[in-house]
């Protein structure tokens, strides 16, 4: 088949040039201002500046804080994109049952992504406080326990994990339900008639052609779990209690926006970069493979 | 004759156009963190200025939080457009000096358009630095206590004598918890700012160098009696479920609701909300008592505490920035004399429950019988009133002082979950606050 094709090479940089130029000012400018400000030491949001080398990188590795707030911020993540991503294709695939009212299921699911975060985590606070929150109620009149949600590091890493993972469903079920309902049912016909049970229906064909799509999430899934999910800590715990949901995100804004040390931010600006860009790598070459994108 | 009518239209012209000039007014700037009511009251007063003299015109902005307003002076300061009048939270002080971006007011001020014996001294000493005013307290509080008078009946105390030393706090949480009255005794936020408070109750200084007035700060000082004792106390009152939070650090109003949901009898918290609290109780069908900071009877560095050191001024100070034009900066000293002058500070004390700054406006009150009328500020004076002027009470200047307070805090939820001991946890505070303390004063010199 014949392409139409610009002639010259002016005009397609002409055309792509106002999103070029956004790119490089919003973009492109500021992550190499954060690269060169990871290596100075900065007083005051840059009214004072001292070459440093790689000081802060060094402080940054070497002290126990930081490596707790690495490992938090991996464990999160690990959990927000495995549990998050199962329970929302199990749910989408449930949502796609042809019963009554299937589509005000769908619109109830896209809700909680509707929320903004700072909407969404004060509901949850008032929820899950200790002292007058419905959660607690309602437990210490059925079993009589008032689990302390957010003054015990191992409930509030829990509960960080449980609300993002429930602000994210809507946006996945959304791109699930979309992929679903591409999938091909002569396919599924077919292999119902060669004798394929529901369950081998589902992980051979099912799953496998909606392998593109969880690839996709995949990706925002951990884009989301990395950065996402600063809005919820920074409203539920302030990064607590005794910084066990102090992940690199709020981290590095505490450091940054509160405690002024713009430099030793920048540099922990770098290694999320850097660490969410090996992430992303490592997919591509592994799972990246096996995604199936149809076609004969 | 038509030449001549000209020639007079066009000198009056340059004429009119000269005393346009003239009238223009000196035009500044002044962004401060007050949203909701106080941003309108803020509003009305420097509509009220701008009216009352021609000659300035102020423009005010509301630039978010303390912290946003002091990130947005600096940026402006860099380029070259900083605002001439800018509210800075207390604990921002030594930041705000190191920025460089200020002057002290008093280097602006002419005879007896200042009167600094007006002041009151507990508020302005936090923000006198080397013994000039360098900024003027706006927005000024402490702690106080508020408790709930019909719960004390209940528990069978007297409601006219709250507890005043640790020791009594005790005591009267046990009988409240025990008799049923309330399910816990006390609630205050999970706040470094509290454990400050108790520290100049004592008579202890935060950091050392003179609490960073005499010289830079170059080390924390949270490892002494004090702190310990303060620590002890918390967690006792804590594991006995005497005292509660939210769970949240500095979550006030996670505690307000407690206490105004009589959950706990008992409330420290800041000056600034006696006029909500009178209503919550009003709106809530109890009696509202408030009292002093309660402060440990026990000896701290061979000094027997006999009573209460006082407290620390908290909340937030105007100041001006230099390399304006000489008219813009005393344009800038003329508004927030005026602003924070006698009869707005009563206005301000009215409309919010921070303290006027002047010992003339205490006179006015008393004339006006507002303390008759509203007998919860009383505590709160009379806390004000009589507190110690010392290096402690002045309260410690640290550049690096909103890091400190989450290391503090850190210790403080490290006792209080049982994870380290009141000693192992202020160790560690101490090495991580002094590392803080040491890696801002290399940024800045």
């Amino acid at each position: 088949m014949h392409q139409a094709r610009f002639k010259g090479k002016l005009i397609p940089f002409l055309l792509m040039a106002p999103t070029l130029a956004i790119l490089v000012l919003f973009l492109y400018f500021p992550v190499l201002q954060t690269f060169r400000l990871s290596l100075f030491r900065v007083a005051f949001l840059g009214l004072r500046k001292k070459f440093i080398g790689f000081a802060n990188f060094v402080d940054l590795f070497q002290s126990p804080a930081y490596l707790h707030t690495v490992l938090i911020t991996l464990l999160i993540a690990a959990a927000i994109v495995v549990i998050g991503l199962s329970l929302s294709l199990a749910i989408s695939v449930l949502a796609n049952q042809k019963v009554r009212g299937a589509r005000v299921y769908r619109l109830l699911l896209i809700w909680p992504y509707a929320l903004s975060p700072a909407v969404a985590g004060i509901i949850w606070l008032f929820m899950f406080s200790p002292g007058f929150g419905i959660v607690n109620y309602l437990l210490s009149i059925t079993l009589h326990i008032a689990p302390n949600w957010l003054g015990d590091p191992v409930l509030a890493v829990i509960l960080i994990i449980v609300v993002s993972i429930w602000k994210n469903i809507g946006y996945n079920v959304v791109f699930y339900l979309a992929a679903l309902q591409n999938v091909n049912t002569d396919i599924l016909e077919a292999a119902a008639i060669d004798g394929a049970g529901p369950w081998r229906r589902f992980r051979s064909i099912t799953f496998a052609l909606l392998s593109p799509m969880t690839f996709f999430l995949l990706i925002t899934n951990i884009t989301y779990a990395f950065f996402g999910i600063f809005g919820t800590v920074d409203i539920m715990t302030k990064g607590g209690p005794i910084n066990g949901t102090n992940v690199m995100i709020y981290n590095l804004y505490r450091d940054g926006f509160q405690y002024y040390k713009t430099g030793f931010a920048a540099a922990q600006s770098v290694i999320l970069f850097v660490g969410v860009i090996i992430l992303t790598i490592i997919q591509f070459r592994t799972s990246g493979r096996r995604v199936y994108y149809g076609g004969t | 004759m038509k030449r001549v009518l000209v020639l007079v239209m066009l000198g009056l012209l340059v004429f009119s156009g000269l005393a346009l000039a003239q009238a223009k007014p000196v035009q500044i700037t002044f962004w401060h963190a007050f949203g909701g009511a106080r941003q309108q009251w803020v509003a009305r007063r420097v509509a009220d200025f701008n009216y009352t003299h021609p000659g300035i015109q102020v423009s005010v902005q509301f630039k978010g939080s303390y912290r946003d307003t002091l990130n947005a002076a600096i940026l402006a300061a860099q380029q070259g457009d900083a605002p001439n009048v800018v509210q800075i939270f207390e604990i921002g002080t030594q930041l705000a000096l190191d920025s460089g971006i200020f002057m002290p007011i008093q280097d602006l001020v002419i005879g007896p358009e200042f009167q600094p014996d007006d002041y009151i001294s507990a508020l302005t000493d936090y923000y006198k630095i080397n013994g000039k005013f360098n900024s003027i307290p706006w927005n000024s509080s402490n702690p106080v206590l508020f408790y709930n008078k019909d719960i004390f009946r209940k528990a069978g105390l007297d409601p006219n004598k709250p507890p005043r030393t640790f020791e009594e706090m005790l005591a009267d949480s046990k009988q409240i918890v025990e008799s049923g009255a309330a399910k816990n005794a006390i609630t205050w936020p999970l706040h470094s700012w509290f454990f400050e408070q108790w520290m100049a109750n004592m008579g202890e200084n935060l950091v050392n160098n003179g609490n960073g007035r005499d010289a830079r700060a170059t080390e924390s000082l949270l490892t002494g009696d004090g702190a310990k004792t303060i620590l002890t106390w918390w967690k006792e009152m804590a594991d006995k479920g005497y005292w509660t939070y939210s769970g949240r650090v500095e979550d006030w109003d996670g505690s307000d609701a407690i206490f105004i949901s009589g959950q706990a009898a008992m409330e420290i918290t800041s000056t600034s909300d006696v006029t909500q609290r009178q209503n919550d109780a009003a709106a809530n069908g109890f009696e509202l008592g408030t009292s002093y900071l309660p402060y440990p009877a026990i000896t701290v560095g061979g000094r027997k505490l006999t009573g209460p050191e006082g407290v620390i001024v908290g909340g937030a100070s105007l100041w001006i920035t230099k390399d304006h034009p000489t008219a813009q900066l005393q344009a800038a000293k003329t508004f927030v004399l005026w602003f924070t002058n006698t009869e707005n500070s009563i206005a301000w004390h009215k409309a919010t429950g921070y303290f006027p700054i002047h010992k003339s406006a205490i006179d006015v009150l008393k004339v006006q019988n507002w303390f008759v009328l509203n007998p919860a500020y009383k505590a709160a004076f009379d806390q004000l009133l009589n507190t110690k002027p010392s290096r402690a009470t002045q309260g410690a200047l640290i550049g690096a002082f909103p890091q400190v307070r989450t290391i503090i805090e850190q210790a403080i939820e490290k006792v209080i979950a049982g994870k380290a001991t009141v000693d192992a946890a202020l160790t560690e505070a101490k090495a991580l606050a002094d590392k803080a303390i040491q890696e801002y004063n290399q940024s800045v010199e």
